[in-house]
């Protein structure tokens, strides 16, 4: 979830929050070693001055403490109270071997003779030093030697305060300094990167545009230098041409298609012609021989009539189905009638049982185009008539459901279809190589009147629902 | 001593021709006691062009960090005269004698106080008992002879009586140890208490009075007796007594807080030699 999140913010954006990220990383790391190399020059300076004070003291104090001589330890700590006044040194306990108070700055808080280990047992020792925490004042111990004997010791408390202000305020600033440098990385990394981007941005809108279809990159917008993007550029124009010449080719071998149907059914509907003509011909003779017959010429006309009315329709039916004007006109039932009787002598041929049932009126029909529902229904046609045996059945049936759509049913009892046909007529994967375009035509015909395909297979007949709702294209 | 005979002698066979200049290397040397102006250099330097003036010659003043140094120096001779205790005069009554006292506030005399914290409660001796007490020197009357006595008059002694005593070798220091708190109370020379309270109110403000002393003979100048008739001795004496009377002596009597330097009594120092007997007696 939360890397599709991730996912869907920009690029630009995307590689200036990483640049950031690794700023801020960067910069807390860095910070991190000049805090730990302030702290440390902190330590050294610290303990160089307690050691300085310690020392310092030590040489003095020793042979007194040695003594136990509680004036001159006071004396001597006093004054070094009073000559450092206002500096690093706040507190200093000096005690015997036996850890016992000798003297103190501050005899109030260290009596003498009172017990040192309060102040003794949470002191460092010199080498141990620091000023890292945040106490504004840090204890240290040391030992008071004579002539390499531990004589007692003695417990200082340092003032730190001004260190650990220091660090603090040294921190606040690297923060400081770390967000300013880090935001101004992440604004310049932003507006590099979307500038290197803009190639990927541009194709990004117009391999996505608002209408969903992919369209050309204009050259100028495409940047000048040959580098990658600028052919990746050129690249997908290219790929743009090719993809309209393929959409082109499809389009005229749908167009072709009409013509490939209308030629699979020349030669029944040749036959339709030839037959009658027959016929005609034999009523020619009649009316030649009984001429002075008058109702032997009446009776003879109006059989010629008949057959040249149906000669008529046969090629009207024809000339029909091969305008190419017709694209605008809505379907009528008319339609019906020409399908049926280009189909009928097809179907008489192979000795097969045609069933017609169209049971929607105009009103119903005209939401729908009628060149596209034509080409459906003859293909589909074809198509059972072509998986129905020798004197097998094909029915068509048009149904108005609920008013908001037209059902049209093509059934046949053949073999079925095949994988590779329902794969055509049903799905939008590529073709497989062999094999007519009818079904694929059909497919793409229903999906651009927004309509549906069912394929139902029972009690040995294969049946093919054509879904098409009213109104989506008038 | 052989370090100055050995000097002197190389000074002699060196620079024969000119006495003078070997007058001038055997200074005269007086010894001060450590009351209050022992870290004062300005004092040490007014008082030492005063009595130089006034002796026409170079002196020596000399410093101790003990009463027991001063007292030693003066009966062997190292120094020629000191500004001593009265305590260690009568010690050595003997041997010494006195060339002139000075007069503080009028009189001769001065008083012991006993101190503690300004905000110690003790209204007396005896409500000190069991806390630390400070003494300045054990050969000073005010700061150690007094209150040891009163104690000895109470049947006990410093060690006894107190937790623990310290000696802090000045009568400064038993105030800087009140006032610190490093001690409970202090026995000190009223009259430095009191010249302190001018000089540095700030740390005598930490301290309070708790008990006065009688008054007492101030603490005297002194020679040995057997160098009285010595012409720089009396000249030293002349000096002393006549200080009030020349800009310089003013100057360095003023920043002393005294008002001149009376000719000697002896009964003066009554009251400390009886405190000194009911010591003995106690021991």
């Amino acid at each position: 979830m939360r890397h599709g999140t991730i996912n869907r913010i920009p690029i630009t954006l995307r590689v200036a929050l990483a640049v950031g990220i690794l700023m801020i990383v960067l910069g807390m790391v860095a910070s991190q070693q000049v805090l730990r190399s302030l702290s440390r020059l902190h330590d050294d300076r610290l303990r160089e001055i307690a050691r300085l004070h310690v020392e310092g003291l030590s040489v003095a104090l020793g042979p007194l403490v040695l003594h136990k001589d509680v004036w001159e330890v006071y004396d001597t700590l006093d004054r070094a109270r009073v000559a450092s006044d206002g500096q690093r040194m706040l507190f200093t306990v000096v005690a015997d071997d036996r850890n016992r108070v000798l003297a103190a700055t501050d005899p109030l808080r260290a009596p003498v003779d009172s017990d040192a280990t309060p102040f003794s047992e949470n002191a460092s020792d010199l080498s141990g030093l620091t000023a890292s925490g945040n106490a504004p004042q840090v204890r240290v111990r040391a030992p008071l030697l004579v002539a390499g004997r531990i004589v007692g010791q003695i417990v200082s408390e340092i003032d730190v305060g001004d260190l650990v202000a220091e660090r603090q305020r040294i921190t606040l600033y690297l923060l400081l300094a770390n967000a300013g440098a880090t935001s101004l990385l992440v604004f310049a990394g932003y507006f590099l990167v979307a500038r290197m981007l803009k190639p990927v941005t541009l194709l990004a809108q117009h391999m996505d545009n608002a209408g969903g279809a992919p369209s050309r990159i204009p050259e100028s917008e495409i940047p000048k230098s040959d580098t990658e993007l600028a052919r990746l550029l050129r690249t997908f124009n290219t790929m743009m041409g090719a993809i309209d010449a393929r959409t082109e080719a499809e389009r005229r071998l749908a167009e072709r298609e009409r013509f490939v149907s209308l030629g699979r059914l020349s030669s029944s509907l040749a036959h339709e012609i030839n037959n009658p003509l027959g016929g005609l011909l034999n009523t020619v003779d009649t009316i030649r021989t009984y001429a002075s017959r008058p109702e032997v010429v009446q009776k003879s006309v109006d059989l010629l009539e008949r057959g040249l009315v149906h000669l008529k329709d046969v090629s009207q039916a024809i000339l029909e189905e091969n305008r190419l004007d017709r694209a605008g006109l809505p379907l009528q039932p008319m339609d019906f009638d020409d399908l049926k009787l280009l189909f009928e002598p097809e179907a008489a041929q192979k000795g097969q049982r045609l069933e017609w049932d169209v049971r929607a009126d105009t009103d119903n029909l005209s939401y729908l185009p009628a060149a596209p529902v034509r080409q459906i229904i003859l293909n589909l046609l074809l198509n059972a008539s072509a998986a129905a045996p020798e004197g097998g059945n094909i029915s068509l049936s048009v149904q108005s459901s609920d008013n908001d759509s037209v059902e049209l049913t093509i059934t046949d009892d053949g073999m079925g279809l095949s994988t590779q046909d329902l794969d055509r007529l049903m799905s939008s994967a590529p073709v497989a190589p062999g094999g007519g375009v009818g079904l694929r035509l059909v497919h793409d015909l229903v999906g651009g009147l927004g309509g549906h395909i069912l394929h139902t297979t029972g009690a040995g007949r294969t049946s093919l629902a054509v879904i098409l709702p009213k109104g989506k294209t008038a | 001593m052989k370090r100055r005979e050995l000097i002197a002698a190389i000074a002699a066979s060196t620079v024969l021709s000119s006495p003078s200049v070997l007058r001038a290397e055997q200074l005269f040397r007086l010894a001060l006691t450590p009351v209050f102006l022992d870290n004062d250099a300005v004092v040490i330097a007014r008082l030492r062009d005063a009595l130089s003036e006034g002796m026409g010659r170079d002196i020596d003043l000399v410093q101790r960090r003990t009463y027991q140094e001063i007292t030693g120096a003066l009966l062997d001779g190292s120094v020629d005269a000191a500004w001593v205790c009265g305590y260690p005069f009568l010690q050595h009554r003997a041997q010494l004698n006195l060339l002139g006292v000075p007069v503080w506030r009028g009189q001769p005399r001065y008083q012991s106080y006993l101190i503690a914290s300004v905000a110690d409660m003790a209204a007396s001796l005896e409500d000190l008992r069991g806390g630390m007490h400070a003494f300045s020197d054990p050969d000073s009357n005010s700061g150690f002879l007094v209150t040891a006595s009163d104690l000895a008059r109470m049947g006990e002694t410093p060690d006894t009586y107190f937790a623990r005593t310290i000696f802090t070798w000045g009568h400064r220091n038993v105030v800087r140890a009140v006032a610190g708190g490093l001690v409970r109370s202090g026995s000190v020379d009223g009259y430095v208490w009191e010249t302190l309270a001018e000089v540095e109110p700030d740390l005598v403000a930490r301290t309070r009075i708790v008990a006065k002393s009688e008054w007492l003979g101030f603490p005297p100048f002194a020679a040995r007796t057997d160098r009285m008739a010595d012409a720089d001795v009396s000249s030293l004496q002349n000096a002393l007594l006549s200080m009030d009377q020349t800009d310089a002596g003013r100057a360095a009597l003023d920043l002393l807080f005294l008002d001149e330097i009376a000719e000697p009594d002896i009964r003066l120092f009554d009251g400390i030699a009886s405190r000194m007997s009911v010591l003995e007696q106690a021991g």
